[in-house]
């Protein structure tokens, strides 16, 4: 019998002994979310699990650049004088560009001003807003602006979900055919519990840092997808490797285990490249897209975490169910 | 080896060429890198419109076209996205706010008889001579220096205007424009030559606003109103900071990357460096060629695919050392590590690709962007791993024994002796079956 060692001439670690173990762990991981999800479907008057920008409920996003720092105390300050010029509810933001800078010309500070959709007759509104902004700062300057009716705003959250549904049937169908129509179901388990973690912790962001997500986070969880199954399809790929040579010699217990200690390195060293580049994008790229690479951040993490702990995990489970029935 | 020369030769001739296009070709930024303005327009149904058809559409199109060329900007964009909405693209738009206003206005110009009045308020009637009939509008000063529009009507609109004015003849006849009365001027006598001039009342035009009612009126009318639903305008600040951003963000990123394969996997973790480089001229270029507008999530999209080309090398290596250690020579082993790590390469990638088709099919332009880079990365990342690093390998390891581990970041010890030097069957390395 071709005992484990030979394959991996490497310490074995036993991931399939702790199985259960590890499904505990990402229900840790989730809950949070699932919860923060819950509440904040309560407390928001538009009832979303997320606290959603313009894209999906309209509105209209002002941005000013200021060549200095800007403190909360400022922030409320102006609040209180749009308020006062008769703009609803503005939500206003601070984003640091470039707050240690010396250049003059470049921007320190972004301040962004969200409000209900200013349509393009109503003039009136967006002169009210800039003016206030250009009293109290100096030399700002509008940058950006940003404009989603409402009808398009429901519009465009109907159509993400749409594009999400399929994504995953496309990548169920691909599999069934390239393996077997368990492994596609793992897979697809695997991808939303990568998609919920990723969902949650933005929802948990919302509720405590006030980040908002934009048209773009749809585009950085389907990246997630993308990548949690091109992650798990590479473990998936050596265990379809090694039961074709020792499925008579092992168990798949066994098989499954060895897999995962041969991909082992490669996981992490793969997620660490792909890391590292968008940390990089992360401390040094642009500042619109921050909570975007964030997004895939936290969903790269988890995507290597769920093709090793959870995915492989299932598929030993289930297969093992299945042998004993 | 003959082969695996020309191999060569032809991948350098390949990232030649691809270099020269990056420098000859420019690169197409998207508005949001640039600055400018993006706009979705959708037509509105009125009372008296009721469905908007395909030929309203058309024609829709063609004016918003005539007015966006009316602001002077090269590069403009109008298209037709779904069925009854504009996409509409200016960059390096200075004025904001003037441009927008100027898309939306619709320009209805109408002449209006007087009717019996109701409760003391004047009642205006339509006519039935409005904008349509016009050739051309001009702008004019009057007598006493004052701004004033010239209109020029065309031959329909000068028989229809003659006959208009002898009825009328004694009563005033109201201009109205976009629903607002310009001025009524009293009819003296039939006007038969098809020019009218519209006064702005009692104080004339400001300039602007006369200038505005020109061009608008010169542009056509819009054959139904349309709404901006949707609007994304950057400044060119905002776009410049993002540019310098990225090119830091990039070339931190990929230089750490780099680092980090060679610590890890030494020389083959080199040359997938330079397959690495080699790879980014050759995706460059295609996005040049194409053209592909990058903006911003697209450029991270690219960033993400180079993470997956890093993937495929990183694949190849961990299998060609795992066969190393085996036992395997050093020519199979690499053919193995190609050939075994292929499979899951490809499966992966197909993944991303397949969802890189949805997004393209179903997002929004931003979307759409961000699809079509990473989908190219992906396959021109397939190319560069299993052409370019498999070549040069080859050829820097060549067929004989692997005398120096360290290379490869293995030990002596770790390499296993299963194998003998003779034994270099392509097929039989390709299911390495080890018993």
């Amino acid at each position: 019998m071709a005992s484990t060692e030979t394959i991996g001439k490497k310490p074995l670690i036993d991931i399939v002994k702790y199985r259960f173990w590890w499904f505990a762990l990402s229900t840790v991981l989730i809950i949070p979310g699932i919860v923060a999800m819950i509440y904040s479907s309560m407390i928001y008057p538009n009832h979303a699990p997320l606290k959603v920008g313009i894209d999906y409920t309209g509105g209209t996003i002002l941005q000013y650049s200021v060549n200095k720092p800007i403190t909360s105390n400022e922030i409320t300050q102006t609040r209180e004088k749009l308020e006062a010029k008769g703009i609803e509810n503005p939500f206003l933001q601070i984003i640091n560009v470039n707050p240690e800078s010396a250049k003059n010309n470049q921007i320190k500070t972004i301040i962004s001003v969200r409000t209900k959709f200013i349509g393009e007759k109503d003039t009136q509104a967006l002169n009210n807003v800039s003016s206030v902004i250009n009293a109290e700062y100096p030399n700002s300057q509008l940058i950006q602006v940003s404009s989603i009716g409402p009808t398009l705003g429901a519009e465009l959250f109907k159509n993400a979900l749409f594009a999400l549904a399929l994504a995953s049937l496309g990548i169920v169908i691909y599999l069934t055919i390239r393996f077997q129509l368990d492994f596609a179901i793992a897979a697809i388990l695997a991808l939303s519990h990568d998609a919920l973690f990723v969902v949650g912790c933005f929802s948990i962001f919302g509720l405590l840092f006030n980040v908002q997500i934009d048209g773009l986070f749809i585009t950085a969880i389907l990246t997630v997808i993308g990548f949690s199954v091109h992650d798990t399809i590479v473990v998936f790929d050596r265990i379809r490797e090694n039961l074709r040579y020792y499925s008579k010699k092992m168990s798949f217990g066994e098989i499954v285990n060895v897999s995962i200690n041969q991909t082992f390195v490669r996981s992490i060293n793969t997620s660490m490249t792909t890391l590292i580049t968008l940390i990089a994008l992360y401390f040094f790229g642009g500042v619109t897209t921050r909570d975007f690479v964030l997004a895939m951040i936290l969903g790269i993490a988890i995507g290597t975490y769920s093709s090793i702990f959870f995915a492989s995990m299932a598929i030993d489970v289930w297969r093992e169910y299945k042998a004993k029935k | 080896m003959k082969n695996k020369k020309l191999m060569f030769w032809a991948i350098v001739l390949i990232v030649a060429v691809c270099a020269g296009i990056i420098m000859v070709k420019p690169t197409k930024l998207g508005l949001d890198l640039v600055g400018g303005s993006r706009l979705v327009l959708e037509a509105q149904t009125t009372d008296t419109v009721a469905k908007i058809t395909p030929e309203m559409m058309d024609s829709l199109r063609f004016a918003i076209e005539n007015r966006v060329n009316k602001l002077g900007v090269a590069e403009t964009v109008v298209q037709q996205t779904g069925d009854k909405r504009l996409l509409v693209e200016i960059p390096n738009v200075s004025d904001l706010s003037k441009a927008k206003e100027f898309l939306g206005e619709t320009a209805a110009l109408e002449f209006k008889k007087e009717g019996t009045p109701i409760n003391g308020q004047p009642v205006w009637l339509s006519t039935g001579l409005s904008g349509k009939d016009l050739s051309k509008a001009l702008l004019n000063t009057s007598q006493n220096g004052q701004w004033v529009v010239d209109l020029q009507f065309n031959d329909k609109g000068t028989r229809k205007f003659a006959d208009l004015t002898q009825k009328l003849v004694g009563k005033p006849m109201a201009i109205f424009f976009n629903g607002e009365m310009q001025s009524a001027p009293v009819i003296r006598e039939a006007i038969i030559g098809g020019n009218a001039q519209i006064s702005g009342g009692d104080n004339g035009f400001q300039y602007e606003e006369a200038k505005k009612m020109v061009d608008l009126l010169n542009a056509g009318a819009l054959p139904v109103p349309a709404k901006i639903i949707e609007e994304n305008t950057v400044g060119p600040t905002l776009g410049a900071d993002s540019i310098a951003k990225s090119k830091t963000a990039g070339i931190i990123g990929l230089g750490i990357v780099m680092l980090f394969m060679i610590a890890f996997y030494k020389l083959p973790g080199l040359i997938a460096d330079i397959a690495l480089i080699c790879y980014s001229i050759i995706l460059f270029a295609l996005f040049k060629t194409i053209p592909v507008t990058l903006t911003l999530a697209g450029i991270a999209g690219f960033i993400l695919s180079i993470g997956m080309a890093v993937d495929a090398n990183i694949l190849i290596f961990e299998r060609t050392k795992e066969e190393l250690k085996a036992g395997r020579t050093l020519f199979t082993a690499i053919n193995a590590g190609f050939d075994r790590a292929f499979t899951s390469i490809f499966d992966s990638n197909m993944s991303t690709i397949i969802t890189c088709i949805i997004l393209y099919m179903l997002g929004t332009s931003v979307v759409k962007g961000f699809a079509l880079t990473l989908a190219l990365g992906v396959i021109v990342s397939m190319f560069s791993a299993i052409t370019i690093t498999k070549n040069i390998m080859h050829l820097v390891f060549g067929t004989g024994e692997l005398k120096y581990p360290q290379l490869f970041g293995l030990k002596k010890e770790e390499i296993g002796k299963a194998f003998e030097v003779k034994e270099t069957k392509r097929e039989k390395a390709k299911f390495g079956v080890l018993d």
